[in-house]
């Protein structure tokens, strides 16, 4: 027997498989809530009781949302985003030394961290990343790429959520995409994959629609 | 995200994009056992493995067993997707993979026993039809465990 947690209704809806629980949350967060013990025992014992139905396909609703955050203003961003510097390379190492301690502060936080799995230390990662930026060049190791622009990304989300709390994620990712060094080399490497007749593709797994949309918002209007 | 009637249209338009129709012949078994009987297992599409071991690539319809001893907190993310969020999980393993939560359940007898060996797949870029061989082995090694019940997480 199978009882899966459905995060898009239509989809489920639509493909009927045989016990299915609805829930509301965000992509990424099938459980809900991180660090709430009892809100995920209330999903998966929603779940659970689909076990007992005996007839199907079931698709049930899970009630109870998420609770939102609100933010009057941003969040306490623990670094201030200013570029410096006239290279790639040092702007983008400027930045990294900005967010390293509050990296380490997060790690000792969780006690874990997920960047890792290029095998490339995340400065030596910013260094490649930054030679190719800064020659205008797209990297020939896509696998390695690939890993190494998810570790970079995962490290500046553990310095960007190294204090306590329930963040934001709109702001949190606006922040990483909108004002980071990072961010807006990573919209390079992006656009210059999209633009390339036999890479095209491999654009639409090094930035997400969001942080697309946020550059189409951010971009001066056409005249 | 709260629903897809909640979401700007581009990122609605590209979910609804992968609506499917279902999958055939019909599955069903109905319950033979009360929960607190059960075993189970846990199955996720996250990308999920130990940090020793290959990641994802980029297309891939594998699978990685996860032994129901190890630690969650053990685990990475390789999944090829970039469209979801990833900060959760950092937070808290069982968000996407809630083996701690299972492993209080069983303790407290909620349910009979957690299955031996949990799996993770990645859930980017493929047809479900992909993950059929993948699936199989793991349908097969869930009954050597004599799992009664499987529950599956998407991220």
């Amino acid at each position: 027997m199978t009882v899966s947690i459905a995060l898009v209704r239509e989809n489920a809806e639509s493909l009927r498989p045989p016990r299915s629980l609805w829930v509301s949350f965000p992509l990424g967060r099938p459980l809900g809530v991180p660090g709430d013990a009892a809100f995920q025992h209330r999903v998966i014992n929603a779940a659970l009781e689909l076990l007992d139905r005996d007839k199907g396909p079931v698709l049930a609703d899970y009630p109870e949302d998420a609770p939102r955050i609100v933010t009057e203003s941003a969040p306490a961003c623990p670094v201030s985003f200013r570029p410096d510097g006239a290279s790639w390379q040092a702007r983008l190492l400027s930045e990294f030394a900005a967010l390293r301690s509050w990296y380490q502060i997060g790690l000792s936080r969780r006690g874990r961290t997920l960047v890792g799995v290029s095998d490339t230390a995340p400065e030596d990662i910013i260094k490649r990343l930054a030679e190719d930026l800064d020659s205008q060049r797209l990297p020939t190791d896509l696998v390695w790429f690939k890993k190494a622009i998810e570790d970079v990304k995962t490290y500046y989300l553990e310095a960007l959520t190294a204090q306590p709390g329930h963040y934001d994620q709109a702001t949190l990712y606006a922040t990483l995409w909108r004002d980071t060094q990072m961010g807006a080399g990573l919209r390079w490497f992006h656009d210059q994959f999209a633009s390339h007749p036999k890479l095209s593709g491999f654009a639409r797994i090094v930035l997400p629609r969001e942080a697309l949309q946020i550059a189409k918002e951010d971009s001066p209007p056409e005249t | 995200m709260v629903r897809l009637s909640d979401l700007p249209e581009y990122e609605r338009e590209h979910l609804l994009a992968k609506a499917l129709p279902p999958m055939t012949p019909a599955q069903w078994v109905p319950p033979s056992k009360p929960l607190q009987q059960m075993r189970v297992a846990l199955i996720t599409t996250a990308g999920l493995h130990f940090r020793d071991e290959a990641g994802f690539d980029f297309l891939d319809a594998s699978f990685r067993p996860i032994p129901s001893e190890a630690s969650g907190d053990a685990l990475v993310m390789s999944h090829s997707s970039v469209n979801f969020d990833r900060s959760g999980f950092a937070e808290d393993v069982n968000l996407v993979f809630p083996i701690d939560r299972f492993r209080e359940l069983a303790n407290q007898g909620r349910i009979g026993s957690l299955a031996d060996v949990h799996y993770s797949f990645m859930g980017a870029g493929h047809t479900p039809e992909a993950y059929e061989e993948g699936a199989g082995q793991v349908a097969g090694l869930l009954k050597q465990d004599q799992v009664d019940a499987v529950f599956l997480t998407p991220v």
